[in-house]
């Protein structure tokens, strides 16, 4: 359980102001010239120490993957790009941290810069954000006014000119390379890897692409050390995490826990419980609607983090909790989820693009009941097609949500299969 | 060197291949449909996926860099799941139209699917259909059957320099389409029909009307400019269906202009099938024996310093030959092979493309004076552009202007330009100085005139002065628009002491000093005036030529003999008979040879191996075929002043330079759609 001392968005629900005053008054940019003046190499060992895992969804440890930017370079722009397109179905917490703390973010993004020796930071924020972009740019635009960022930053002799950058609302564009290619004004469509953005990334220059949630942690863990964000959670699963409770509970809602909190406590205690108490609770999707779901025997006894999830088939991914009580048509939601995948595809490479369609047409007959029993084993083996063989990762996002679906739910499509088999049958006949 | 296993086989590759190359270095077939040795990577079909031992998931091998010591199999039960997976799912929306596709039996998309494709569907939907696309006149759009793996579009970006092509829409909506449904405005169009792995887009002149598997194929050169483009003629019966590439790394690569591939329907057209002789000014048709005697009636008595023979732009170098010897036989010294008037002659290293097409590629800086390769020579340019994609290759230009695909540096309009650059009074002499190998490339707008020679003189002073000569380095090149250019030089197919050029023949004939003018296939040419002189007309289309023609002989096209043409680096190339000529015409050389017995001059040849066997007594480096003889640096160009005319040049309509394009529907068409547009997109025809 998360104390209130240990909480890092200390004003996430905006009741303080996010202005620059405000944010001070919280903290921020406390004795930045020092975090500054830590220089690189003490930024990332610290990140590194910290256990701080991406907040995206992958999960994959944030100062390793700083430390892949390179060490040297030609004298050349070097950039960090934050991905604030956050349109993960479920998912609202960077939109929280734009809207109310966004100072944390800025803040974030000039010690990132420093670990990584960045020139230039760009902020690509979903199109539909669009107060949330306003209060950024008033952020940034603040920062400035104070000497936070441009030319000597602080008075620490570093200096970093950072953007903000609108996208247009397209889901594939919150793919790092689907992103860059965005950012560049190109069509959103993500790029074969290797070479990885570190080497080759925006307009051909090193870079790294961050989650807001990710970025906005740095400051605190710098300022209050790698040891007490990684005494936070479990080993490997370390600090806190924003968790966005949606759903079937009573108090839906975005809130800072530890990391590994169960599930279970998690809902009972900020979300007022699943709507009609824990059993009537059908299933979970822990972390956005890219992973599979769980059942409720599941949810019992799982935490909410990176390693327990993925012994469950599953995963954190973005930590978008959507909670399904025993009035949900699970095939229902799972076929919606498959209809958002076909829409968002890029287009740009086979599996996806001819896939995704062919696996929300079966899951539309699914849900009528509208197929032969045998179809099941060959949606899997599909999904499974798709699985692994596209060039981003929103193949395997299309296909997972109906992995867990059957391997959790097969008799429930069974079930409906064998129900309107006889009214076929009669149809038939007729 | 990194060295990888591939299914077991070691191999060493070169830094920087990709997995894909290593597995083909192992001699091991991985399918795919996007990847293309001369494109861009895209990695988007996913069809060459192959396991990599430690990686997590099977892997695009098209797309990876080949790491020393991986460990590859490209036929283990991960790998064959993944493409007969990719391959299911690029089935499933397509048509399975097969039986009447153009497609059919070269397709990739079949041939892949007979090895690793499912043997029935699991596919119970609706297919997906889309709408086809409006791509001009030598296009046929059936986007239901596009696999989406964008070879069109990287080739448009890429390597036509038109950005044209694109897709719109995502997901399964997305479709190729051209910008506004537009014909490409490209001149190499007609490749992305070769680089489409299905039947999307196909040639529109050719559907329809011949199964691949019917045609024979006929190995043979392009005419239609100076590249001399390796093609491929297929023939069904007696006819010329269609015409593809063939791949010569030093020429065409595999690529070909659409004048090259489309033009074949004028060879159906206008065609002369009999002799025709004229009687009280109108032609009547004759027979072999009476064409010839009536020739010999008008030479009877004739001097030979009052006959003229004018060779062609499509003349091959038997019939050339054959000509130049039986005007000798005649004792006419007035015969000329440049109907362009291009101011060329004597040493070949004046008029020879001496850097080699290649060699563009090693080139760092370019010149082009009075050029616009993109219409004289469409696969020089293709070269140039290509150079300019590595970067590090700056390319100025005098004269000539539009779009050429690639940035240039304008440095003025005419002759002037070269005095200027030789003083330094332009930056981009500096670029020519700090250049390593340098090259200027002289086209026919700055030879074909009054001052043609003296321009010659400038451009070698130019390529003297900037160090493009060297032992290793020749970086003098004349750019010609004509197939039979370089051979008729080769040959001295020239004035001889005392003769008259082209002008010379022209105004003689007007003026009475000339009698008789034989046209060699010589239809580029002012015809005014020709109608006092007696004109012999030997060719295959009834053109300018023959219009003014008192005897006509009908002769072969270029798909109809077995002959030889040098290009424009001096690379000599022969064809093969793909088809015969129509009606009673012949081989040229033959009309040649059985009227030089018919007006008492037999020449001394019975066979074409008789008449190359002479051509190369005079000129050996023609025998040898394929090989580019260097021409040593040598004394050129003339004396003279220099005009302040612009260059301009010569073509000023792509799709119709020559009888057998101006008798093609399909190129008349072309002007139509495309060179309208083109002109309405740059705004000058208000």
């Amino acid at each position: 359980v998360l104390h209130d001392k240990d909480r890092i968005f200390t004003d996430i629900y905006g009741e303080a102001g996010a202005g620059l005053a405000a944010a001070r008054a919280r903290g921020d940019y406390d004795g930045l010239k020092d975090l500054v003046l830590m220089g690189r190499e003490a930024i990332v060992d610290a990140v590194k120490k910290s256990g701080l895992r991406g907040r995206g969804g992958a999960g994959f440890p944030t100062g390793l993957k700083w430390s892949f930017m390179p060490k040297e370079t030609d004298g050349g722009p070097v950039y960090l790009v934050v991905n604030a397109d956050e349109s993960e179905p479920g998912t609202c917490k960077d939109r929280e941290i734009m809207r109310h703390e966004p100072h944390k973010l800025v803040e974030g993004c000039i010690l990132a810069a420093v670990g990584m020796g960045c020139t230039a930071g760009y902020i690509y924020i979903r199109g539909e954000f669009v107060r949330e972009g306003e209060q950024l740019q008033r952020a940034i635009d603040e920062a400035y006014e104070a000497g936070l960022l441009g030319r000597d930053i602080a008075g620490s002799g570093f200096d970093f000119e950072l953007y903000l950058h609108r996208g247009a609302g397209a889901y594939i564009c919150g793919e790092e390379t689907g992103l860059l290619e965005s950012l560049e004004g190109k069509k959103g469509q993500p790029r074969l890897k290797p070479p990885f953005p570190a080497m080759v990334g925006l307009y051909g220059r090193p870079s790294t692409v961050n989650n807001v949630e990710t970025i906005a942690q740095v400051p605190a863990i710098l300022r209050r050390g790698a040891d007490w964000f990684a005494g936070l959670g479990r080993e490997n699963n370390t600090g806190t995490k924003l968790f966005c409770i949606s759903g079937h509970v009573n108090h839906p809602c975005t809130v800072e826990e530890e990391m590994s909190i169960p599930l279970r406590e998690l809902v009972d205690k900020h979300c007022g419980g699943v709507r009609g108490g824990w059993d009537n609770l059908k299933a979970v999707i822990p972390g956005g609607s890219s992973v599979p779901l769980i059942p409720k025997s599941v949810c019992d006894e799982i935490r909410l983090d990176f390693d327990d999830l993925k012994n469950a088939q599953t995963g954190l991914g973005t930590a978008g909790v959507i909670v399904m009580d025993k009035s949900t048509d699970v095939i229902q939601a799972i076929c919606r989820l498959s209809k958002f995948y076909m829409h968002e595809s890029c287009g740009q490479c086979t599996p996806c693009r001819e896939g995704t369609g062919w696996l929300w047409r079966v899951m539309t007959r699914l849900v009528e009941g509208r197929a032969r029993p045998e179809e099941i084993d060959m949606l899997f083996d599909v999904s499974k097609e798709i699985e692994g063989h596209t060039i981003c990762a929103l193949g395997d996002a299309a296909a997972w949500p109906i992995q867990g679906l059957i391997r959790h739910f097969r008799p429930e499509i069974e079930a409906r299969i064998k129900e309107r088999a006889p009214a076929a049958a009669m149809a038939a006949a007729s | 060197m990194p060295k990888l296993t591939i299914d077991g086989i070691e191999v060493d590759v070169p830094a920087g291949a990709t997995v894909f190359q290593a597995c083909e270095l192992a001699g091991r077939e991985v399918p795919h449909f996007c990847y293309h040795p001369r494109l861009n990577i895209a990695g988007n079909c996913r069809m060459c996926l192959v396991e990599v031992e430690k990686a997590p998931k099977p892997v695009a091998s098209c797309a990876m860099p080949a790491a020393d010591g991986m460990v590859v199999h490209t036929a283990s039960e991960k790998a064959k799941r993944a493409q007969k997976g990719v391959l299911e799912l690029l089935l499933i929306n397509h048509p399975l139209d097969c039986p009447i596709c153009d497609q059919g039996g070269e397709c990739d998309l079949q041939d892949l699917t007979l090895f690793y494709g499912p043997d029935s569907s699991r596919f119970a939907e609706n297919k997906r259909p889309v709408a086809d696309k409006h791509m001009g006149p030598l296009i046929s759009t059936h986007m239901t059957r596009c696999i989406h793996c964008t070879r069109c579009v990287r080739f448009a970006n890429e390597i036509a320099g038109v950005e044209e092509l694109g897709a719109t829409g995502r997901g399964e909506d997305m479709e190729i389409t051209t910008y506004l449904e537009h014909a490409v405005t490209s001149e190499l169009s007609g490749n992305v029909i070769d680089l489409c792995p299905v039947g999307a887009l196909n040639s529109k002149p050719y559907e329809y009307t011949a199964r691949t598997w019917e045609l024979k194929k006929h190995e043979s050169v392009d005419v239609m400019d100076a590249v001399g483009s390796n093609i491929r003629v297929d023939v069904r019966g007696n006819e010329v269906m269609r015409i593809l590439p063939r791949l010569h790394e030093d020429v065409n690569e595999e690529w070909i202009s659409d004048k090259t591939r489309f033009v074949y329907d004028g060879l159906k057209k206008r065609r002369l099938d009999r002799p025709w002789v004229a009687r009280a000014g109108k032609l009547e048709a004759a027979d072999w024996r009476g064409a010839m005697a009536a020739i010999r009636a008008r030479l009877d008595g004739v001097p030979g310093t009052k006959i003229a023979a004018i060779a062609g732009d499509q003349a091959e170098l038997e019939a050339m030959a054959a000509l130049k010897d039986l005007m000798g036989e005649l004792g006419s010294p007035n015969l000329d092979c440049r109907q362009d008037g291009a101011k060329l002659e004597g040493a070949r290293a004046g008029w020879l493309f001496n850097t080699t097409i290649a060699g563009i590629e090693r080139a760092d800086a370019l010149l082009l004076v009075g050029a616009f390769p993109r219409y004289e020579a469409a696969l020089v340019n293709a070269r140039i552009r290509k150079r300019q994609r590595l970067g590090g290759f700056k390319i100025g230009r005098i004269g000539c202007p539009g779009d050429l695909t690639y940035p240039t540096t304008d440095l003025g309009a005419g002759p002037q330009s070269l005095v200027d650059l030789l003083a330094g009074e332009h930056s981009f002499a500096e670029v020519l100085e700090r250049a390593e190998r340098p090259m200027v490339v002289v086209g026919p707008g700055a030879v074909a005139r009054p001052d043609g020679a003296a321009v010659v003189a400038k451009a070698r002073e130019v390529a003297e002065r900037f160090g493009m000569i060297r032992d290793d380095w020749n970086g003098f090149n004349v750019l010609h628009a004509a197939a039979s250019r370089v051979g008729g030089l080769e040959l001295g197919f020239v004035p001889g002491a005392g003769g008259r050029d082209v002008e010379g023949i022209l105004q003689g004939a007007r003026s009475g000093e000339i009698e008789v003018v034989y046209l060699l296939g010589a239809d580029e040419l002012d015809t005014r005036g020709l109608e006092n002189a007696f004109v012999v007309y030997q060719g295959s289309h009834g053109d300018a030529g023959a219009r003014v023609a008192d005897v006509v002989l009908p002769g072969a096209a270029y798909t109809e003999k077995a002959a030889t043409w040098v290009n424009l680096e001096g690379r000599p190339q022969r064809s093969k008979l793909a088809t015969f000529p129509p009606g009673e015409a012949k081989e040229d050389w033959r009309i040649l040879r059985a009227l030089s017995e018919v007006l008492g001059h037999k020449l001394a040849y019975d066979t074409p191996a008789q008449l190359r066997r002479r051509i190369v007594e005079a000129a050996p480096h023609l025998g040898r075929i394929d090989h580019v003889e260097p021409a040593p640096w040598a004394d050129f160009g003339g004396a003279g002043k220099l005009d302040d005319a612009p260059f301009v040049s010569p073509i000023a309509d792509f799709y119709r330079t020559c009888a057998v394009s101006r008798a093609s529907a399909v190129m008349e068409a072309c002007v139509e759609e495309i060179r309208g547009q083109q002109l309405k997109a740059t705004g000058s025809d208000d």
